[in-house]
This record gives C-alpha cells, sequence and structure tokens, in this order.
C-alpha cells in the first residue's frame, strides 16, 4: 500500500469539501482576473487590421502612429478584436456619467463616466495583493517569534509570552487610523501596519503546536544527533506546525481585505486614480438613491472574496481536524 | 480557602504589573505617531489664514502658537507632560473648540454606550437560544441551514451593510421608512418624553442592525460550540441515565454551565464594539465616541485622540482583566497560573 504522506490526508479532506473547493476556485479565478486585468479590460484592441491589410497588434504593441486614437471609434476603420472590457479603468467620459449596466458598460459607469467593470477589475489586484502581502509580513513575524518562545521556553518563551499580551492589546484599527491620516494614506502602509500589528495571533499558535512537538521522539532524536537548534526548527517542526498557521492565514487575509477596504471606504486607503473596491464604494455613498450599481457590485465582490476565505480558512481547519467539526471563526478586534 | 485567596492576590498583582506598561507604550505610541507626522495642528491653523505662516511675523507666530499648545517642546517632555495631567485626571482641552475633553468625551460617550449596550442585549437575546436550539441536535438541517447563513452574515462588510441599509430603507428612490442619519430628529426638542424616545429608537434602528448582526453571527457559533462540548461531559451522561428528561437536562444543567464562556466574552466585548463603531458613526452621522474619534484624528486634536486612546485602552485591558477573573471565579477548575 502506497504510504500517504500528511498533507495527502489534508488535501483528501479538503477535497471533501464542497463549498471550500468552490471558494479556492473562487480565489483562484480572482488572482487570474488580478493578473491578467490589462488585457481584460483595455481601450485598445488585441488585434487591429487596417483598410490595407496591415496586422498590428496595438494592446501588445505600442504603435508610435496610433497615439491618441480611440480605436472604438468609427474613424478607425478595419477588422478590430477588443478585449472583453473594450474600456480602461482611468478613462472618463463625461456625457456617459451614472448610467446604470447595459450592454456596452455590463456594470454601469461611475460619476465620472468610467466603466466601471475595468475599475473593478483592477480593483481586484489592490484587494488581493493587500490580503497577501500584509498576511505574509505578520505570518513570517509570528512564526519566527512563536518558534523562538516555543522551541527554548522557559525565560525566553515569559518575556515573549508577555509581549504578545502587549500587543493584542493594542486599538489596532484606531492605530492604522491615526497613522493614515497623518502621514498621508498609501497602500504601502495600510500592508506596513496591518503586517506588524497583526502578528500575535500567528506567534501563539506557532508556540502551542512547538510545546507539544518538543516533547516527541523524533525532535530528542534530532538533537542526539547533534541537528542544530535552527536546522531542527525548520526541518522537523515548522512542517508540523504548518496547518495551523494556514488556518489563520486564511481567515487572516479576510480580515484584512475587510480593513483595507474599511480605509478606502474612508478615503485612507488607495489613491486615486488607482481603483480599489473600497474606494469605488465610498464614492457611491453620494449617489445612493441614484446609482445602485456603484454600492451593490463592489460591495457583493468584497463580500464574496471574505467569504471564500473564511470558507478556505474553515475547511482547512475541518481537514486538520476531522473529528470537531465546528465553525472556527478568528476574533474580530 | 486562604491559599485561594493569597493565589487570587497574586494573580491581580501580576495582572496589574503587565497592564501599567501595556498602557504606556499604546498612549506613548500614539503619542508619537502623531508628533512625528509631518506637519502639526499650528501649520494646519495658519493655513487657513495663508499668508500667516510667511515672513518674520509668521515664524513669530508659528512659534507662538506652537508654544501655546506645547508642541515646542521636545516628544518625551510632551508626552510626560501628557500623563502627569492624565493621571491627574486632567484631560487638556479640544483644539478644535477650546471646550475641556471631558465635556466633549461625556457628550460623546453616552451615545455610543446606548449603542453598544442594546446592541450587547440584542446579539445575547438572539445568539443563546440560536446555539441552544442548533446544539440539541447538531448536524440537523436547521442547524446546517443557520451555519451556512450566519457565516454569509459573518462575512458581510459592514458598512457595505449600512450603505445598503440607507439606499433600500431611508432613500425617495426606494423605501423611506427610517431618517437619513443622527440619532434624533430637530422637532423633538419641544416634545414629551415618550416622543423623543419613540423618535431616538427609531433613528437607531439601521445603525443597531448594523452592528448586530456580525457579532451574533460570531457569538451562536461560540455559543453552540460550548454547548456542544458540556453536552458531551460525563455529568449530562450521568444526569440522563439517572432518568432525567431530556429537556430538564439541557436547560437547567448542560445551559447554565454553557454561559459560562459567553458571559467573560461579554467583558471583552464591549471594548470591541467600541472600536467597531468608528465607521457606522461615520455614515450614520451619529455624534459618538467613534465619530469624535475619527474628527479628532483628521484635526490632529491631540488632547482628544490621547483621552479617546487612554480611554479605549483602560477599556480592553479592563475588559481582558475581568475577564480572567470572571474565568477563575465561575469555574474554580481553571487555575489563574495556569492562565500566567
Amino acid at each position: 500500500m502506497k504510504s500517504q504522506s500528511y498533507w495527502n490526508v489534508v488535501w483528501e479532506e479538503f477535497r471533501k469539501n464542497r463549498l471550500a473547493m468552490a471558494a479556492l476556485f473562487l480565489i483562484a479565478f480572482l488572482v487570474a482576473i488580478a493578473i491578467f486585468a490589462p488585457i481584460i479590460a483595455n481601450n485598445k484592441p488585441y488585434v487591429y487590421i487596417d483598410e490595407n491589410r496591415n496586422i498590428f497588434f496595438p494592446l501588445f504593441i505600442d504603435y508610435p502612429q496610433f497615439r491618441g486614437i480611440d480605436f472604438r471609434s468609427d474613424e478607425c476603420k478595419g477588422i478590430k478584436i477588443f478585449p472583453p472590457i473594450p474600456y480602461s479603468y482611468s478613462e472618463y467620459n463625461l456625457e456617459e456619467i451614472l448610467m446604470p449596466p447595459d450592454r456596452r458598460h455590463i456594470m454601469g459607469t461611475d460619476e465620472k463616466g468610467r466603466d466601471l467593470a475595468a475599475r473593478m477589475i483592477y480593483g481586484t489586484r489592490v484587494s488581493l495583493l493587500v490580503g497577501f502581502i500584509a498576511v505574509a509580513i505578520y505570518v513570517t513575524i509570528g512564526i519566527i517569534i512563536g518558534s523562538i518562545a516555543g522551541y527554548y521556553g522557559g525565560w525566553v518563551d515569559m518575556i515573549i509570552s508577555r509581549f504578545i499580551e502587549m500587543v493584542i492589546c493594542f486599538p489596532t484599527f484606531f492605530l492604522i487610523l491615526t497613522i493614515l491620516a497623518l502621514w498621508g494614506p498609501s497602500l504601502v502602509s495600510v500592508m506596513v501596519v496591518i503586517g506588524i500589528t497583526g502578528w500575535p495571533s500567528v506567534a501563539r499558535i506557532v508556540r502551542g503546536e512547538f510545546f507539544k512537538l518538543r516533547e516527541f521522539d523524533f525532535i530528542t532524536a534530532s538533537r542526539a544527533i547533534g541537528a542544530r537548534d535552527l536546522s531542527i526548527i525548520i526541518r522537523h517542526m515548522l512542517p508540523n506546525a504548518m496547518a495551523p498557521i494556514l488556518v489563520t492565514a486564511s481567515f487572516g487575509v479576510a480580515s484584512t481585505i475587510l480593513i483595507e477596504s474599511s480605509l478606502s471606504f474612508l478615503g485612507l486607503g488607495v489613491q486615486p486614480p488607482t481603483p480599489s473596491w473600497g474606494q469605488i464604494l465610498s464614492n457611491s455613498n453620494q449617489f445612493l438613491d441614484i446609482a445602485w450599481w456603484m454600492t451593490v457590485i463592489p460591495g457583493f465582490a468584497i463580500f464574496l472574496t471574505i467569504t471564500a476565505y473564511n470558507l478556505i480558512g474553515e475547511g482547512i481547519q475541518e481537514a486538520i481536524d476531522p473529528q470537531k467539526r465546528r465553525l472556527y471563526f478568528a476574533h474580530k478586534n | 480557602m486562604e491559599g485561594e485567596t493569597r493565589k487570587m492576590m497574586k494573580y491581580v498583582f501580576k495582572r496589574i504589573i503587565l497592564v501599567i506598561p501595556t498602557f504606556l507604550v499604546i498612549t506613548m505610541i500614539t503619542y508619537a505617531i502623531i508628533r512625528l507626522a509631518p506637519g502639526d495642528f499650528v501649520t494646519m491653523k495658519a493655513g487657513l489664514h495663508g499668508e500667516l505662516t510667511r515672513g518674520a511675523l509668521g515664524k513669530q507666530f508659528l512659534e507662538e502658537e506652537r508654544k501655546l499648545y506645547g508642541l515646542d517642546k521636545p516628544i518625551i517632555v510632551g508626552y510626560f507632560d501628557w500623563l502627569w495631567k492624565f493621571i491627574r485626571l486632567d484631560l487638556g482641552t479640544s483644539r478644535e473648540d477650546g471646550r475641556p475633553v471631558a465635556t466633549r468625551i461625556a457628550e460623546a460617550l453616552p451615545v455610543t454606550l446606548l449603542l453598544n449596550i442594546i446592541t450587547i442585549l440584542i446579539t445575547y437575546m438572539i445568539s443563546i437560544p440560536l446555539g441552544i436550539i442548533n446544539s440539541i441536535k447538531p448536524g440537523g438541517l436547521f442547524d446546517r441551514a443557520t451555519s451556512l447563513i450566519l457565516f454569509i452574515l459573518y462575512s458581510l462588510p459592514h458598512f457595505w451593510v449600512a450603505l445598503l441599509l440607507l439606499m433600500f430603507f431611508s432613500s425617495s428612490e426606494y423605501l423611506n421608512i427610517f431618517p437619513l442619519d443622527g440619532i434624533i430628529s430637530d422637532w423633538v426638542e419641544e416634545a414629551d418624553f415618550l416622543t423623543k424616545l419613540a423618535d431616538v429608537a427609531w433613528h437607531l434602528v439601521l445603525p443597531v442592525i448594523t452592528l448586530t448582526y456580525g457579532s451574533f453571527a460570531f457569538l451562536s457559533r461560540y455559543a453552540r460550540a460550548n454547548m456542544l462540548e458540556v453536552i458531551n461531559q460525563q455529568y449530562i451522561i450521568a444526569a440522563r441515565s439517572k432518568g432525567l428528561t431530556f429537556n430538564r437536562v439541557v436547560f437547567l444543567h448542560a445551559f447554565r454551565n454553557s454561559l459560562v464562556p459567553l458571559v467573560t466574552l461579554m467583558a471583552s466585548l464591549l471594548p470591541a464594539l467600541l472600536g467597531g463603531s468608528v465607521i457606522v458613526e461615520k455614515i450614520f452621522s451619529i455624534p459618538g465616541l467613534g465619530r469624535l474619534a475619527f474628527d479628532a484624528i483628521f484635526s490632529r486634536d491631540i488632547p482628544v485622540i490621547m483621552a479617546i486612546t487612554s480611554f479605549s485602552a483602560i477599556l480592553t485591558l479592563g475588559g481582558i482583566f475581568i475577564a480572567d477573573l470572571l474565568y477563575g471565579v465561575v469555574d474554580p477548575r481553571i487555575r489563574l497560573e495556569a492562565k500566567l
């Protein structure tokens, strides 16, 4: 019989959870949208064949003779193959402001006549990026601090634990608000501040797992054959503590996306012209009763993404601990 | 018993030793962030009058204004000045309107407290029964359906829900049922008490819904998990095999014991809600503590920001402290030193 590795078992369990798998596909889909945003929403055609049968690829190659030309206008004759959304995120058309969704603008337009679908597609980048990077920062910090505390124990652990308890008491959202309002809003500061305040939950988990693992024979054996501390931590202990870290990371991405969109909503996130979902929502505030699409669409996108990450987190949680089939929520601060 | 009291005292002492530096670090970092930020309150104020910042006269003006607000001192000195005043309960005056910070907080606090107490009450009233019903038949159709609904509710962003509620229930385009903002209408100034009460309640419906749904999703999952844990305990099985009815066991024995973590959770829920109401108060224009904090940050009103930060820090630290103590009181099996 083929022996299964731990990760195979977890993956098999995870795959049985249909909702979690659907969520995983949704995230993969969003990642694809974020990566390919410029070729999904662009006002230049993929292929342009003019009247003299010359073939051009305006989206991929910059032709000097076409600069400033609107390929969509009737003056530009020939065969044109456009991306699914033939608008760029920043081009505005004051003759088409606040248009409801129709065949030309599938998600309508905003208060400057910009195509909402194009802005939503580019906004995906911000949400996913903020989630990934901020969580990557705090998972890294959390792993380092947590493994030191959990591996060495004793007074090192005592000091680190007190420090963790201190940071947990920080009014994180208020702190982020202050920093962004006074130092100027930017995507980088959002990520960094979330990154350096979010690590205690990860550190606690890593510490707890290491405490359990320390007692196992294979760790004692590694020590006995003279393996260095760092190599024991990285090669033997960390892989065994990875699953619960993944659970926290997944919930963490969800709450980071929520924080970023709240900040953008307050005007403290990404700055224009770069679009983000929270920012579109924030603009919609003034047009609540005349432009439902500006409220419903970005909000729904945020909601779907957060739900997907929460479902993935719960899926992993159940996969690594099938006996305890209960929902686990990351506690909101 | 003697030993228990001593242990408790020792625990309280250890906690306080940790609480004080935490408070100092939080306030110190906040103060440093405000002071280190580019530009200050004085240049902002002078900016309104343009020419005041230029020339020798402008320079003199800036210097004198800075002196007036204590911005000429180094950050460390400024912080300890603030701390020394704070210890003597002097919160200073707000730079926005020159009124004492304590007055401004005293105005805003009841609004936020009212909002949050109603929210917590409703949350508990819905989520505890829901959690119990779900735990009776875990994995049943009702349990799975509510699980999914609660999960969805949990993932709904607050500010989006607030906007949707405003869009559908207080706009001329759809249903115009609830007021758009504020907590009281202008015309009720003269009215009798009952009318006033009804008016405030009317204003609070949408904000309370926004604040409630997310936390009851969290709480009923928690109540369910606790209930399941209690139901599987030996003493419940013993009570059942002794011949007690199912209802009696569930509602008398299991329910009471499952309440323990829920009560202690309340201690840590309040500070979290205070922080969470910034956005809700902003959207619904409610003149509460969250709104005050938000405005203070943008106008660089250091005394107000510092007062609210220390207030919420004390609430959070106190909440955690009380929760830990309650754990020990209601469930003597939890040893305090195990938590330290």
